[in-house]
Parts: C-alpha cells; sequence; structure tokens
C-alpha cells in the first residue's frame, strides 16, 4: 500500500529540442514530507516541478503520484496544486475571489466558496483583506494569498516554485517558517525548489540537490550540510573545504594520502576501501579546523599552511581565508573568543590542522587507480 | 497534443482570411488589371500589355505629379519630424508627472480618433479671405489686403498635413523616447555630456525605432492622400493619388491600376528603405 | 524634493511649442464647432449672429443636404461591426502569435503592410474584385471588408503589445486550478488584458466611422457618412457642414471618452478598491 501524498519519478528525462534539462532521474518523496529541490538557475529543478504539476510532460519516464501513473492528467486529477514564482494572482480578482476561484472552476455557488475561501484565508491571517485587489497587498501578503489560494481543496501535493525569492531577506526569514507551519498542520507534500542552500536545509526533511539535469544527492539535510557524497555538492552546500590526494598506503585503520603538493593527509579507513593509487577527494569543515600562526611546517600529517588573503567578522566566529598550495581558496572558521585571544593580519604565514576523525570522505568522486589518476592530473 | 499543434492555425485564420480577400487579392487583381486595356465604352479588356505604365512614364504631367507629391513629403516629413520629437522630448523629460505626461500625450492623439476630413474642413473659416486670420490681421493694420495664398495654395495643404500627421510622429517617438531610462540620461549629465550632447549621443540614437515608424507612416500618409490635396489646393496642385483619382474619374481603370501599382512600388521601396534600419517587432514586444 | 529644482528654461520653450501645437490642434475644429451655431441669415465665417440650433435642424430635413440621416444609419452600424470583428479577430490572432508558428512571419508583416497601403489602391482593388466575382458593392459587404484591412493591424498591434506583456503564468495558474482552456480565456485572460481590448474596440469603432479612402469605391449607391462630408464640401455652402462636423466629432469624442475612461476606471479599480 503506498501513502497519500508520495511523489515518485522514475526515469525521467526531459528534452527542449537539443537541450536535455532533466536527464533520466529517479527520485521518490515520502508522503506528507517537504522536499527542496536545490541547485543553481538552469540546474533542471524547475522542470522536475513543472513535470510534476503537469505543465510539463517529460520526454520519457513514469511519474506517479500516491502510486498512480499521473501522466496525461491534469493538476487537478494529479492533486497537486502550483504556487507560482510570481504568484500569479489574477489581477482583475481581489483576494477572496482569487483564492475561491478553483471552486468557482468546480462549478460551487457563490456563498458556499466564499465562505470556503474565508475560512482559507483565517488559516494564514489575512480575512481582513479578503476585499483588497492584489495589487494592494504587499510581497509577504501576496505570497499568503498564492498558499491559500493553492491549498484550498487540500491538493495531495502542494508545488513551490522558488516562494520566497521576491521578498526581502527578512520577510523570507519569516515566511519560510511559515511555510514549514503550514506543512506540518496541513500534513500534506511540499515539494519547493530553491537555489538558496539555507533555505532548503532550514526547512525540508528531504534535500535534493541538483546539477546539470542530474540528482547528484538526496538525503536529510544534515547529511546533505555535513556529509556531502561530492565535490560539488561540499562546494554547493558551502562550509567545506575539499582536498584532493592519491592513496599512498594503507595500514591498519589508517589510509594515508598524498596531495599533488605533496601534503600529507591521514582518513580513518572505516569510511573508505580504497587501495594504493587511488584518487580520492576529501573535505573538512571549515568550522573543525585549528588555525595558528606559524611560520613553521608540522611535521605531523592533516594540515595545510599558506597565507592569510582575507579575513571577515562574522559576528560568533571569524572566517579566515588563506591561499592553500593547490590555488584554491582554503577557509577556516575560528570562534570570535579564540581569534581575538591571537589575532592574525592578512599577509601571516598559518597552519590549518584538523583531526583525522573529522576529515569526510566524497565517496562520489572517490576514482579507481586503474582509470582514474591519469584522466585527473591531465586535468 | 496534436489538437494543441492546431490552435494558432484555428486562432489566426480569421485574421488571414480578412487580409487574403480584402488586402492581398485585392492587390494581385490590381496588378492584373493594370496590363488589361481599356475600351471607351466597354470597359476593361483582358490583355496582357504595358502601354498603361507606358503612358504613365511617358506623361511629363506624372513626372510633375511625382515630382510635387516628393516635395510635399520631404517638406511635411521634415516639419514632423521636428514637432514630433520635441514635443515628445518635453513629455518625457520636462513633465515631471507621469500622469499629467499620459493626460497631455492623450490631448495629442485624441484628433487621430475623429474624422480628417472634419479636420480638414475646418480651417476654411479660419483661412479664407473673409477667415478669421485675415480679418484679424486687417483689423490690427498689419495688412490692408486679405492674404489670399492662406486657403487653397501649398501652403493651406502643408499645413493640414502637419495638422493631421504630426501626431503619427508623436507617438512612436514617444513611445520610444519614454523606455530610455532616465538614469541613461543622468549618467551622460554625470560624464560631462551637455543637454544636446546628452540628446544627440543618448536620446536621438535611442529612439531612433520611433523616429523611423513616424516617418514610415507620415511618407505613407502623405503620398497616398487625395484628398487633403484636392481640398485644400483649391484644384491647383496635386499629387500622384489624385492621378489615379482622375484616371478613376473617367474609368479608366487600367491605367488608374498602373499608377497605383508604381506608387505602392515607390511607397513600399521607401517603407522598406526605412525598416531596414529599425526592428518593427523588437520595437513591439521588447 | 524633485519638486524645489529649479526648471529648465528648455522647459518654458517647449512648455510654449507644446501649447500652440494644442492650439493648432483643437483651434479649428472648436471654430467650426461655434459656426455650428450661426443663426439661419450667417454665414460661413465669423462674426456668429443670432446663435441657435437653426443648422441641427436643417442637417436631417433632407432639403438641401443629402442624406444625412441615412448616412448615420449605416455608418454607425458598420462601425459597430467593424468594431467587434476587430476585436474578435485581434484578440484571437494576438493569441496565435505567442506562439511560432507556420507562416506567422509572413501573417505578421502582411497585416503591417496592410498599415501603409494607400487607402485608394485599396479601394480599386476591392471594387474590381467585387466586380470580377460579379458582386455588388455595398457598405456591409466590401466596405466592411476594406475598413477591417485598415483596422486589423492597428488592432493586432495593441493585442501584440497587450499579450506579449502577459505572463504566462497567469494561464498556468488558471490551469492547476482546474480552468478548461474556456473559462482560462473568458475568466483570466480576457478579463487582465480588457484594457487592451477596450483599446482596440477604439480604434476599431473610430476608424471606421471616419474611413473615407477606402470607403470611396466600397459603399456601393448608398454613402456613409465621411463620403457624404465630402460631398458636401463641395455641394454644400451653409453651416450645415459645420453642424454635421459638430454631431460627427461629438459622436467620436463620445467614443473616445467611453473608452479612455473605463480603461482608467479598470486601471484604478485594479489598484485602488477599497476594502469596506
Amino acid at each position: 500500500m503506498v501513502h497519500s501524498g508520495v511523489v515518485s519519478l522514475q526515469g525521467v528525462t526531459k528534452s527542449f529540442g537539443s537541450l536535455t534539462a532533466v536527464d533520466d532521474i529517479d527520485l521518490t518523496i515520502d508522503g506528507g514530507s517537504y522536499c527542496c529541490l536545490l541547485g543553481p538557475s538552469g540546474c533542471g529543478k524547475t522542470t522536475i516541478l513543472r513535470m510534476i504539476a503537469g505543465h510539463e510532460t517529460p520526454t520519457s519516464g513514469e511519474i506517479q503520484i500516491s502510486g498512480v501513473s499521473v501522466l496525461g492528467q491534469t493538476p487537478v486529477q494529479r492533486g497537486t496544486a502550483m504556487m507560482f514564482q510570481s504568484y500569479a494572482l489574477f489581477p482583475h480578482l481581489t483576494v477572496l475571489d482569487n483564492v475561491a476561484f478553483r471552486l468557482k472552476m468546480q462549478g460551487m455557488a457563490k456563498r458556499e466558496r466564499r465562505a470556503k475561501a474565508h475560512e482559507t484565508l483565517e488559516k494564514v491571517q489575512l480575512n481582513h483583506l479578503a476585499e483588497r485587489m492584489p495589487a494592494q497587498l504587499s510581497g509577504g501578503q501576496q505570497q499568503r494569498v498564492a498558499l491559500a489560494r493553492a491549498v484550498i481543496t487540500n491538493p495531495q501535493v502542494l508545488l513551490l516554485d522558488e516562494p520566497l525569492s521576491a521578498l526581502d531577506e527578512f520577510l523570507r526569514l519569516q515566511m519560510r517558517g511559515e511555510l514549514r507551519r503550514m506543512q506540518r498542520e496541513l500534513g500534506i507534500t511540499f515539494i519547493h525548489v530553491t537555489h538558496t542552500q539555507l533555505e532548503a536545509i532550514a526547512v525540508a526533511d528531504l534535500v535534493v540537490v541538483m546539477d546539470d539535469g542530474h540528482i547528484v544527492q538526496a538525503s536529510a539535510p544534515e547529511d546533505v550540510y555535513a556529509r556531502p557524497t561530492s565535490a560539488y555538492v561540499a562546494r554547493f552546500m558551502g562550509g567545506q573545504n575539499v582536498l584532493r590526494g592519491v592513496v599512498q598506503s594503507v595500514v591498519g585503520p589508517t589510509v594515508t594520502l598524498r596531495s599533488d603538493q605533496g601534503q600529507i593527509f591521514e582518513v580513518d579507513s572505516a569510511q573508505i576501501s580504497a587501495a594504493a593509487g587511488d584518487i580520492v577527494h576529501l573535505s573538512i569543515r571549515r568550522d573543525h579546523t585549528e588555525l595558528e600562526k606559524s611560520d613553521a611546517v608540522p611535521t605531523q600529517p592533516n594540515h595545510v599552511v599558506g597565507k592569510v588573503i582575507a579575513i571577515e567578522y562574522q559576528g560568533t566566529y571569524v572566517k579566515v581565508t588563506l591561499d592553500a598550495p593547490d590555488n584554491r581558496e582554503f577557509v577556516s572558521h575560528v570562534p570570535d573568543d579564540k581569534y581575538l585571544a591571537q589575532r592574525v593580519d592578512v599577509g601571516d604565514q598559518v597552519v590549518v590542522s584538523w583531526r583525522a576523525a573529522d576529515v569526510h570522505i566524497l565517496a562520489d568522486d572517490h576514482r579507481k587507480s586503474e582509470s582514474g589518476p591519469d584522466l585527473e592530473l591531465a586535468s | 497534443m496534436k489538437s494543441r499543434n492546431l490552435i494558432p492555425y484555428l486562432q489566426a485564420a480569421p485574421l488571414a482570411i480578412v487580409l487574403f480577400l480584402f488586402l492581398a487579392a485585392p492587390l494581385a487583381l490590381v496588378l492584373v488589371v493594370s496590363v488589361f486595356r481599356n475600351k471607351l465604352f466597354v470597359g476593361l479588356v483582358p490583355a496582357f500589355t504595358f502601354e498603361n505604365y507606358f503612358s504613365i512614364l511617358t506623361n511629363a504631367v506624372n513626372y510633375q505629379l511625382y515630382l510635387s507629391t516628393l516635395k510635399f513629403t520631404v517638406i511635411v516629413l521634415a516639419v514632423t519630424m521636428v514637432l514630433g520629437f520635441w514635443i515628445a522630448y518635453f513629455l518625457v523629460f520636462h513633465v515631471r508627472s507621469l500622469l499629467i505626461a499620459i493626460g497631455l500625450f492623450l490631448v495629442c492623439t485624441v484628433p487621430f480618433w475623429t474624422s480628417n476630413i472634419i479636420r480638414m474642413i475646418s480651417w476654411k473659416p479660419l483661412l479664407g479671405r473673409e477667415g478669421l486670420v485675415n480679418t484679424a490681421l486687417i483689423n490690427s493694420g498689419v495688412i490692408d489686403q486679405p492674404i489670399l495664398w492662406l486657403l487653397f495654395s501649398d501652403f493651406t495643404v502643408v499645413l493640414s498635413y502637419v495638422h493631421l500627421f504630426t501626431l503619427f510622429m508623436i507617438v512612436p517617438i514617444f513611445n520610444s523616447m519614454a523606455r530610455i531610462d532616465k538614469s541613461l540620461v543622468e549618467a551622460a549629465v554625470d560624464a560631462g555630456a551637455s543637454r544636446w550632447k546628452v540628446i544627440w549621443n543618448v536620446i536621438v540614437p535611442l529612439c531612433k525605432t520611433g523616429i523611423g515608424l513616424g516617418s514610415v507612416f507620415v511618407v505613407t500618409l502623405v503620398m497616398s492622400d487625395f484628398f487633403v490635396v484636392a481640398v485644400m489646393s483649391g484644384g491647383l496642385s496635386g499629387s500622384v493619388s489624385s492621378g489615379v483619382f482622375f484616371d478613376l474619374g473617367i474609368l479608366n481603370y487600367p491605367r488608374a491600376a498602373a499608377n497605383s501599382i508604381v506608387l505602392l512600388a515607390i511607397v513600399v521601396l521607401i517603407a522598406a528603405g526605412i525598416l531596414r534600419v529599425v526592428d518593427v517587432r523588437k520595437e513591439l514586444t521588447g | 524634493m524633485h519638486k524645489h529644482q529649479k526648471r529648465p528654461w528648455t522647459f518654458y520653450v517647449l512648455a510654449t511649442l507644446f501649447t500652440l501645437f494644442v492650439i493648432f490642434l483643437y483651434g479649428p475644429m472648436i471654430s467650426i464647432f461655434i459656426l455650428s451655431f450661426q443663426g439661419p441669415t450667417g454665414g460661413l465665417v465669423f462674426p456668429l449672429t443670432d446663435p441657435g440650433f437653426h443648422w441641427f435642424g436643417a442637417l436631417f430635413g433632407q432639403a438641401r443636404t443629402g442624406d444625412v440621416g441615412g448616412a448615420f444609419g449605416r455608418t454607425l452600424p458598420l462601425a459597430l461591426a467593424v468594431m467587434v470583428a476587430t476585436v474578435v479577430i485581434s484578440v484571437a490572432a494576438g493569441l496565435a502569435f505567442r506562439r511560432r508558428f507556420f507562416g506567422s512571419s509572413v501573417l505578421f508583416y502582411t497585416a503591417l503592410a496592410s498599415l501603409i497601403m494607400p487607402g485608394l489602391v485599396l479601394s480599386i482593388g476591392i471594387l474590381v474584385a467585387f466586380q470580377f466575382l460579379g458582386l455588388p458593392t455595398r457598405w456591409y459587404s466590401s466596405a466592411f471588408g476594406a475598413h477591417l484591412s485598415w483596422t486589423l493591424p492597428f488592432g493586432l498591434l495593441i493585442m501584440f503589445a497587450v499579450l506579449s506583456r502577459l505572463d504566462p503564468a497567469y494561464e498556468e495558474a488558471a490551469y492547476d486550478l482546474g480552468a478548461t482552456r474556456w473559462q482560462t480565456l473568458t475568466q483570466v485572460v480576457v478579463p487582465i488584458v480588457l484594457p487592451g481590448i477596450i483599446a482596440v474596440s477604439l480604434f476599431g469603432f473610430t476608424l471606421s466611422y471616419d474611413e473615407f479612402p477606402r470607403s470611396w469605391l466600397t459603399t456601393g449607391p448608398q454613402n456613409t457618412l465621411p463620403i457624404e462630408i465630402y460631398t458636401m464640401t463641395t455641394t454644400v455652402t451653409s453651416p450645415a457642414l459645420y453642424a454635421l462636423g459638430t454631431v460627427t466629432t461629438i459622436i467620436s469624442f463620445l467614443a473616445i471618452g467611453l473608452a479612455l475612461g473605463s480603461i482608467g476606471y479598470i486601471q484604478h479599480r485594479r489598484r485602488n478598491k477599497k476594502s469596506f
């Protein structure tokens, strides 16, 4: 028995002419969960949303909602409702008539549908603006009207296309909390498209990170943030330093890596089954690093040395950027009290080190030695 | 899905049918008739002859008509362009309230929706021998004989054209000028440009499309006019179209048709020449 | 802050130019408006003697002025029919042009070509076409078509501009909310672009109502008003001509006022409707 509101995509591909926007995607979103499709613009996330909504037809593949194939069905038959990026509130109708529009299309009598619309407006605390025209509302109010209009008939799935992008920073934080509250209250599946990492991990149960028509990682927000499976996700989500090394030896619980610049990193072998010659990508959280002002090069592994090139005060911590030897920036977050105790300046030589246990292996980028090294070194 | 692809064709069909029946087909027939022969008391005789064109191109009177039309076109184009540009410039860059600018713009466009003939004949009580202008000038002692060329002369024709057609220049120029980002002007001033340099180097290039479209309208309107020149010159001047009008009067349809084709060819050439420089479709949607 | 800024001297020069232009535009119209109240013994020029409604009465008396009443009776229904046809055809075509389809460019440029087609040439063509088909020219057939070929490009250009600015999300939202294609058209698209449709109506009505060159050879034996007026310019030498000019201009102004007024009302309502 499939739960109500489960959305599943199987082998879904969408091409526009010669351009493939979505490439052979498999994804299952649990009923009653909050899912965020996250990625840079043009990665295919909106196309996926529109295919689930029925505004685009997949070139191939299958889409099911609650276990039933919905291809060829209208949005109403699918039990989906969409909230548009521009909200698309009809400018010629009052707030009340906008919210009641779906019921009017069903042929519900005026008195009845208006009563129902008032009820729904009550849920978003906008009943007092029922007779206003959309142009008279603030951005946040418009967004809530769009939400009310979408959920008036209790759809199984609510699809939100960049719902917060038109709002200013303050409202964005407020409204994302409200979206999450609304989702819990209604108990329906929310699928929310965004390009903002913090927005996704703040609201979602499932974060689907996309790149160039592919899903690169789909997991809980804490996993996407703290345990990315690829360098792309680690870099895209931020908060991580990505390093690369070739496996030198595997001795007991310790895998020893050597970077192109000759630095030695040690990794716990429990995370990875590697053999000498493999290329391994790893990530270290910026806040799991120790920064020390020092001209000496330490002898123990798990460190980078470099010159400080930027210092940004962030309130609770200080973001220190150094030019690591492979010409990639390496960032360390130093707690503010620690920083104040030992200040560094731009141009200072520093050593940043970390514990082997804090190293995370980017499993998807693991290259076995037969095919990998030459290709990687060539680039 | 198949039916969905048919929809644009169904939606465009009525337009296509009307344009075919009342534009393309009639034009094709004019072309056909222009090589027919005209026989007195019989009318059209199907033939394939260029004698109508020959009669037009060898007739010195026709050259005079073309010359006179060209003269009117150039004068009216120059006057309406200058007027249109400065009025649009005033509305867009000097009137501070958008609402007032739109209101004044509408004041300029309202006559478009009224009768041209009425607007034309309304000059008569002003410009005639005993008209308001002459009476006023005589009463104030500026002149002692009424100025006769005020009505029924080339002056009157140009005046009427400017009166009738300037708004065809104002509307497209206003339209493209209104889209100019005001910060471009401020940026030019910041860069040290004087008012005139801003106009010449920023505003004029950016409303080239509007000026082009307005010119196409004015040229076409002046060249295809036959009644303003007939009524307001008092029969003293003529135009190419009045040549066509004359041929129709004596029921010589083939020569009228040939004359029409020559006129149309000239109009299309001029319009195409101007439109090469401006992209109409972009102007409409951009 | 802006208000206190000193106006440049060009403002005063151009404001004067603009005022003179408006006087130039409306002055003559106003003078014939006044002269149409000329008394029975008054002439075609000022001064106004014994003003009254004499010439308005004479207008519909049929004695010296031709069939003005009949011409009105044909011109108004023709203008209304052209208006309705222009709206329907332009809206439909405007919707079509939102997507590329085979022949869309040819159709678009043909419509534009219709704008620069000399009216007299078109008139000849339609006359010959009707003769060729053995059909008589009538105000409700040949003239109707001739007028449409003049009003449609304007209607099309307006709808083209209006619909290209219409966010497709409105239609998708309607589809999402369960509207059929017809409901989307009648309850979403048409109401949203209603101001544009009213503008198209204004063009359709007034351009047909005042059209002269395209009517010249196409109205058949029974004249429309502009042709009647044109004939009168050569035959009638009384202020009755001015009275007729005043009457038809008032009708035009009513149409303009109605159209602009309702566009203004709709825009105002969408922005300022008060909650009660």
